[in-house]
């Protein structure tokens, strides 16, 4: 099933996250928006990592805490809060 | 001895060359081939340039780019889309650990901007920096700029609006909501401003360019001195053009 969002980080730019997803799980993912990653490759990262994540908000939140943990990873305009929200929200 | 950085002044360029000369610049500087260099340009034809993640089809009505023969490119900072006309466009390349640049990116930001801000103070406009990144003057933006660091080195190009058309600007972009498309558009004319309007004259691009030129070497305390783009960066240049930023692959990734 595909579903989409558009979210505006709480003081920060847009988030648009397009998911399909099967059985509650991530099948493909696409993070697109106005908001800074440093560095920028690392949104490829994050959306190969994503898949076949469970679509469940504590498990979303501590897979991209992770990573962006583990690489060093900056978000300006955007925080791991916001991204969680912009991915739960492709299930309303 | 006052630090001699180099400067660029381009012309007006398509929106692939620019982006790619920025890129070629970062890369010249990484490995010391050239000095830390500010770079004023212009775009011919016009074009939008969008950020890093967005999604070119989604942002830009590319059917009508094609009809008014307006380029369209990515950029490799983030950020959002820009459509560029009548405006200066700058571009910045500094090592990361020059004493001059903040090792904060939005500390960086604020530094750079305050360049931007220090050239419009000598148009005789005051601004302010808005986090993240933008300048503003009456509470209108005025600056939009964007930061990427690759191989230790900052690189981060702006706009400073010279005049703005907003109903063109929206004719070549997508709107998430056809149904609110007016009030969009009045609400980014009240929220846009540029040194045209706020002057109530016209001010010539060599004009701005100069006040803009004397507000880097303000800021940084340094002379710009006017500099040549090398083989090397022509080279790279032309490489990037047809690599990355005149590739349908780079301009759709997303």
């Amino acid at each position: 099933m595909q579903s989409n969002s558009i979210y505006k980080i709480p003081n920060g730019k847009l988030l648009k996250v397009k998911i399909e997803h099967n059985d509650n799980k991530i099948k493909s993912i696409k993070i697109t928006g106005d908001f800074f990653i440093y560095p920028e490759e690392a949104i490829d990262k994050i959306e190969k990592e994503l898949i076949d994540i469970k679509l469940e908000r504590i498990i979303v939140f501590e897979k991209l805490n992770e990573i962006v943990n583990n690489d060093n990873i900056e978000f300006i305009g955007l925080n791991i809060d916001g991204l969680t929200d912009g991915i739960m929200m492709c299930l309303k | 001895m006052t630090e001699e950085w180099r400067f660029l002044k381009t012309g007006a360029k398509s929106a692939t060359y620019n982006m790619a000369l920025d890129r070629a610049v970062l890369d010249a500087c990484s490995i010391k081939r050239v000095p830390p260099t500010v770079r004023f340009y212009e775009w011919m034809p016009s074009a939008i340039s969008i950020g890093y993640f967005q999604s070119l089809s989604e942002e830009v009505n590319l059917e009508k780019c094609r009809e008014m023969d307006i380029d369209c490119v990515r950029r490799i900072t983030g950020g959002g889309a820009v459509f560029h006309e009548k405006e200066l466009t700058y571009s910045i390349v500094i090592q990361e650990e020059h004493p001059e640049m903040p090792k904060n990116i939005m500390k960086s930001y604020g530094r750079i901007c305050g360049a931007v801000m220090k050239g419009l103070k000598n148009v005789g406009i005051n601004s302010e920096y808005k986090p993240i990144n933008d300048i503003i003057s009456n509470n209108r933006k005025i600056s939009g700029n964007a930061q990427t660091r690759k191989k230790q080195i900052v690189l981060q190009h702006g706009t400073v609006l010279m005049d703005v058309d907003v109903e063109k600007m929206f004719d070549v972009l997508r709107v998430p909501d056809e149904k609110i498309r007016d009030k969009m558009i009045s609400s980014v004319k009240e929220r846009v401003t540029s040194i045209n309007h706020i002057l109530g004259n016209h001010i010539s691009f060599d004009e701005l360019s100069d006040a803009m030129k004397k507000g880097f070497e303000e800021e940084f305390d340094i002379k710009l001195i006017d500099g040549k783009i090398s083989a090397f960066e022509k080279g790279l240049t032309s490489k990037y053009e047809f690599e990355c930023f005149g590739n349908r692959d780079w301009n759709h990734k997303r």
